[in-house]
C-alpha cells in the first residue's frame, strides 16, 4: 500500500487515526493503548503487500530486543557488551544481505567465474533497508550507553514497524523517539500542522513527482537516435526532479503523519537541489541516511582525524556502502563511489577554489553533477546507461535539438517550472514573509493558501482516481 | 509556537476540517453508495469484492483484490476523471491519457511504438500458408487510424504530425513490414482515404473507429484490387441514426462536454440479406442492431457488436463468390458495402472463434476469397490474432 493511493488515503489512514485518537493512553494496566492501535495498523500495513515477510520483521526485532536485554543483564564490561552488539549487527546484516544482496552476489560471482549459478529469486521485503538500519541504531546506541534499554517488546516492535516511516524513511533512530514511545502528548495544533505537512507531501508526490516521472518514462522509451541532446538532458532533469520530489514527498508525508500521531521525526531533506557544492548537497539530501553512515561507520573508522590516507579510505568505504544501500546493483555502487570521489576532490583539490566562484556558477556545477549522477542511478543496465550517456553527449548520431523536445516542453512546462521553483526554499521564504506581515495580510494569505490546499486536494484525488481508471476500450469491440 | 491573528487560526482550522471532512465524506459515500457492476464509460466490468481465504491472504491476492475493489467503486469517478483532464488542459497539456487534443474538435488516439510487428507478420503468414493449395484469393488490408490520416490536425510538435519525425512510430511503415513478413498480397487503402478526406469525416471525432465514409473509402480500395465495381454511395440509402455518439476516445480523454458524433448508416436497397449469428443462433435481415443507438457504446450497432462468427447471405448478390472476412471491429462498418458482391460472407472474430479459420475454409470449398482486415492501432496488442489458424 502506498501513501498516495485511494485505499490508504480514504480507508486505512482515517480508520487508523479514528481508532488511535479514540484509544486511551493507559487503561487496565496496559501502558499505552495508542501504541497497540498503532502497532496493529502498522502490522496490517506491512503485511498488506508481503504477508509472509512479517515473520522476518518479528524475527529481526526479537533478536535486537533480546540482545538489548542480554547486554544490560550480562554486559558488565564494554568488552562483554560488544559480544551482544556484534551478535545483533551480524544478524541484521545477514538478513539484509540474504534478502537484498544474495542474488546480486550470485550474479556477480557467476559472472566472474562464468559459472551458471541459479538466482534465489526472493522478493525484496518491503522497507528492509530502512528497518534493519533502525534496529541497528538501537543496538549500537545501547552499546554506547546513549539510550536506555527497551523493556517492552511490543513498544520496540511499534517503534520499528511504525507505518509512516516504515517503507521509505526517514530512518528514525530509537534515541529520537524512545521518550515519545512512552509518553507523548498529541496537541491539536500539531496534529493540524501534521495534516498540512502530509498534504504537502501528497501534492508533491502526485502532482509533481508522478508527472515528472511520466515525462522521464516517455523520454526513456525513445530510441537512442530519436532523442536529441536537448531531450536527453530534459529527461535526465525530469528524472532528477521525480526522484527528489518523490522521496522528499514520502518524508513529508511520514513527518506529517508522525505529527498527527504525536511523534517528531527528523527532517530528511533540506532543499538539496539548491545546494552549491557536493558537500553541501549531501548535508541536505536524505539526511537521516548520511548521518547514519557518518555516526555508525565513518566516525568509528576514524573519520578524517587519522591522516589523509585513512580519511580517503574511510570515504571510499562509506560511499561504497551508501551506494550499495540504495540497491543491489553495480550502478548504485558506481553512483556512491562517484560521490565519494567528488567529495574527496572537493576536500583536497578544488574545494577552496570553488568557494571563490560566484554562487550561480557553483550552483550550476552542483546541478550538473547531480543530474549526471542520477542518470547513473536510474539505469541498472550498464549498456543502457552507456547508450543514454552517448545521447546526452550527442554521440548517438542524434541532433543537438529536435522538435520532440518542444513537444515535451509544451506538455510538461507547467510541472517542470513548478518543480524547479519548489526545489528552492521559496516555501519557507514565503512563510517568513507572511509571518512578518500585519494581521490583515496574514489573514488574507491564510485564506488564499487554505483555499489552495482544498483545491489541490481535489485535483490530487482526481489524479489518483485517474490512475485507477482503466478504460478497457477493446474488450467489447 | 507563535500565535497568529485570530482569523488566521480560524481559517486554518476550517481548512483542516474541510480536508478531513472531504476524506471522511468520500469514504462514507463509498460505503453507502450502490455499487455498479459495469462502467459504461470505461467499457468494462468493475472489480468484485474479493472472497477471503487463507491462501489468498498469504499470497497477497486478497489485498490487491480489495484495492481494486476500493478503487473501482470510488464515488464520482467520472467526475474526478473530468477534473483531472481539466487540470491538465489548464496546464497546457495537449496529450492526455494517450489522446491528442487535436484541431477541429478531434480527439485522436496516439500510435504507440509497436512491439509485436515480427510476431504478427509471422502469424498472418502462417495462416496464409495453411491455405496454400486451396483455391482462394487471400488479401490483407491494414487500415491506418486517424493519427495517420489526420496527421496535420495533431497539436503542434506532436510526434507523428505530418511535419514531425514520428520516431519509429509511423503506422504505415509498420504496415509495410507486416505485409512483407506475412507475404500476403496487400490492399493499401491510404490513397483512397486521402481522396475521400475531401468529402467528409473519415474518423469519428470521439471514437477510435472510422466512420462509414472511411469504411466506404476502404471498400473502394478493396474493389480496385479485386477488379470489382464499387457501388456508388448515391445508390445506397443513407440514414443518420444518432447525432450523439461519444465513443471510446471521449471516455479515455475525459474532456467531457464535447459534442457527440453523428453515425450515418447505409443500406443497399438491391440487397436481400439474411444475417445469422452462429454463437447466439439469432437471425436478422439487417446488418445493424439499432438498439445500441440508446446505449453508450453506439458503434456496436454495426453487426451487433461482437460475435465469433456471423454468416451473411445475400440472395441478390452480383456473384456466387463467398468471402471469409477475418477482422477486428473496423470491418463491421465495411460489411454493408461488401455484402453486395458476395453470395455469402463469413465474418470471424478470432478473439472468440477458437476452431481455427483455416480449418473452416478447408471445410467449405465454396469459399473463394479471404480478406484479413485490421486497424493499425489495436493490431499490435491484439492477442486474439493467434486464433487465425
Amino acid at each position: 500500500m502506498v501513501f498516495s493511493s485511494i485505499p490508504f488515503l480514504f480507508f486505512f489512514l482515517p480508520f487508523c487515526l479514528i481508532l488511535y485518537y479514540a484509544a486511551p493512553y493507559e487503561c487496565f494496566s496496559v501502558k499505552s493503548w495508542k501504541n497497540m492501535v498503532l502497532l496493529l495498523f502498522s502490522l496490517i500495513f506491512y503485511a498488506w503487500g508481503e504477508p509472509v515477510y512479517i515473520l522476518l520483521m518479528f524475527f529481526a526485532t526479537a533478536v535486537d530486543y533480546c540482545n538489548g536485554r542480554l547486554m544490560e543483564r550480562f554486559g558488565t564490561t564494554q568488552g562483554r557488551r560488544k559480544i551482544f552488539l556484534v551478535c545483533s549487527v551480524a544478524v541484521n546484516l545477514s538478513v539484509l544481505a540474504f534478502f537484498k544482496y544474495a542474488d546480486f552476489l550470485i550474479a556477480t560471482v557467476g559472472g566472474i567465474f562464468s559459472i551458471p549459478l541459479k538466482p534465489l529469486g526472493l522478493g525484496l521485503p518491503v522497507g528492509i533497508s530502512f528497518f534493519t538500519f533502525q534496529t541497528m541504531s538501537y543496538s549500537i546506541d545501547l552499546y554506547r550507553k546513549e539510550v536506555p534499554m527497551e523493556r517492552n517488546y511490543l513498544n520496540y516492535l511499534t517503534y520499528v514497524s511504525m507505518f509512516p516511516q516504515l517503507v521509505a524513511g526517514p530512518i528514525v533512530r530509537y534515541s529520537v523517539v524512545n521518550e515519545e514511545l512512552r509518553t507523548r502528548r498529541i496537541k491539536k495544533e500539531e496534529a493540524q500542522d501534521g495534516l498540512f505537512r502530509f498534504m504537502q507531501g501528497l501534492f508533491k508526490k502526485v502532482l509533481i513527482a508522478n508527472q515528472a516521472g511520466a515525462l522521464w518514462e516517455e523520454i526513456r522509451a525513445l530510441e537512442a537516435g530519436a532523442a536529441s541532446v536537448a531531450t536527453a538532458w530534459l529527461g535526465a532533469a525530469a528524472f532528477t526532479l521525480q526522484l527528489y520530489f518523490d522521496f522528499s514527498a514520502y518524508s513529508d508525508m511520514a513527518i506529517g503523519m508522525g505529527k498527527m500521531l504525536g511523534f517528531h521525526f527528523p527532517e530528511n531533506f533540506n532543499y538539496p537541489l539548491s545546494a552549491i557544492s557536493v558537500t553541501d548537497f549531501w548535508r541536505r539530501w536524505h539526511i537521516s541516511l548520511s548521518t547514519w553512515f557518518r555516526d555508525y561507520v565513518y566516525i568509528p573508522l576514524g573519520g578524517n582525524r587519522k591522516g589523509t590516507v585513512r580519511h580517503l579510505r574511510n570515504m571510499l568505504v562509506v560511499w561504497f556502502l551508501t551506494g550499495l544501500w540504495h540497491g543491489a546493483s553495480w550502478n548504485f555502487v558506481l553512483w556512491g563511489l562517484y560521490y565519494g570521489v567528488l567529495l574527496a576532490l572537493e576536500k583536497y583539490v578544488w574545494g577552496k577554489a570553488l568557494d571563490r566562484l560566484p554562487k550561480i556558477i557553483r550552483h550550476g556545477y552542483l546541478l550538473l553533477i547531480v543530474v549526471v549522477g542520477f542518470v547513473i542511478f536510474v539505469f541498472d543496465d550498464m549498456g543502457a546507461l552507456g547508450v543514454y550517456f552517448r545521447s546526452m553527449a550527442g554521440m548517438a548520431g542524434n541532433r543537438l535539438w529536435g522538435e520532440e523536445c518542444l513537444w515535451y516542453l509544451r506538455n510538461y512546462i507547467v510541472v517542470l517550472l513548478a518543480a524547479a521553483v519548489l526545489a528552492f526554499p521559496v516555501y519557507p521564504w514565503a512563510k517568513n514573509r507572511i509571518e512578518s506581515m500585519g494581521d490583515k495580510g496574514r489573514t488574507a494569505a491564510a485564506a488564499i493558501s487554505m483555499a489552495g490546499y482544498v483545491l489541490l486536494f481535489l485535483v490530487t484525488v482526481a489524479f489518483l482516481v485517474n490512475d485507477t481508471y482503466n478504460p478497457f476500450l477493446y474488450f467489447r469491440f | 509556537m507563535e500565535k497568529g491573528p485570530v482569523w488566521e487560526n480560524r481559517i486554518k482550522k476550517a481548512a483542516a476540517l474541510v480536508l478531513t471532512g472531504m476524506v471522511l465524506a468520500l469514504a462514507a459515500l463509498f460505503i453507502v453508495m450502490d455499487k455498479k457492476d459495469f462502467s459504461e464509460n470505461e467499457n468494462r466490468y468493475l472489480a468484485e469484492f474479493p472472497s477471503a481465504s487463507l491462501e489468498k491472504i498469504k499470497s497477497g491476492e486478497y489485498m490487491s483484490g480489495l484495492e481494486s475493489y476500493l478503487a473501482d467503486h470510488f464515488p464520482f469517478r467520472d467526475f474526478f476523471m473530468g477534473i483531472k483532464t481539466k487540470a491538465e488542459m489548464c496546464a497546457g497539456k495537449k496529450e492526455i491519457n494517450g489522446i491528442y487534443m487535436a484541431d477541429d474538435g478531434y480527439l485522436i488516439e496516439e500510435y504507440k511504438k509497436p512491439e509485436n510487428t515480427e510476431r504478427i507478420g509471422k502469424i498472418l503468414g502462417s495462416f496464409a500458408k495453411e491455405l496454400e493449395g486451396q483455391n482462394v484469393d487471400i488479401r490483407l488490408m491494414l487500415v491506418p487510424t486517424a493519427v495517420y490520416v489526420y496527421g496535420e490536425k495533431l497539436p503542434e510538435h506532436a510526434p507523428g504530425r505530418a511535419d514531425v519525425s514520428a520516431g519509429g512510430r509511423s503506422q504505415m511503415e509498420t504496415a509495410e513490414a507486416i505485409y512483407e513478413i506475412s507475404g500476403i498480397q496487400s490492399v493499401d487503402c491510404c490513397g483512397e482515404l486521402f481522396v475521400y478526406k475531401e468529402k467528409g469525416e473519415l474518423y469519428y471525432k470521439t471514437d477510435h473507429h472510422w466512420t462509414t465514409l472511411g469504411a466506404y473509402a476502404g471498400y473502394t480500395a478493396y474493389c480496385r484490387e479485386m477488379g470489382m465495381d464499387a457501388v456508388s454511395l448515391d445508390e445506397m440509402e443513407a440514414q443518420v441514426v444518432t447525432e450523439d455518439f461519444r465513443g471510446t476516445v471521449y471516455s479515455k480523454a475525459g474532456d467531457y462536454g464535447r459534442k457527440g458524433d453523428a453515425i450515418t448508416i447505409y443500406r443497399n436497397p438491391a440487397d436481400q440479406l439474411t444475417v445469422e449469428y452462429a454463437d447466439t443462433g439469432e437471425t436478422s435481415d439487417s446488418l445493424y442492431n439499432l438498439e445500441y443507438v440508446d446505449e453508450k457504446d453506439k458503434y456496436s450497432l454495426f453487426l451487433d457488436n461482437l460475435h465469433s462468427l456471423v454468416e451473411i447471405t445475400n440472395e441478390n448478390a452480383v456473384s456466387d463468390r463467398e468471402l471469409v472476412l477475418v477482422k477486428d471491429s473496423y470491418a463491421n462498418s465495411m460489411v454493408p458495402f461488401l455484402a453486395h458482391h458476395f453470395k455469402k460472407i463469413y465474418v470471424f472474430d478470432t478473439r472468440y472463434y477458437k476452431q481455427g479459420v483455416s480449418v473452416f475454409v478447408k471445410e467449405h470449398p465454396g469459399v473463394t476469397d479471404v480478406l484479413l482486415l485490421y486497424n493499425m492501432n489495436t493490431l499490435d496488442g491484439d492477442l486474439g490474432i493467434r486464433g487465425v489458424y
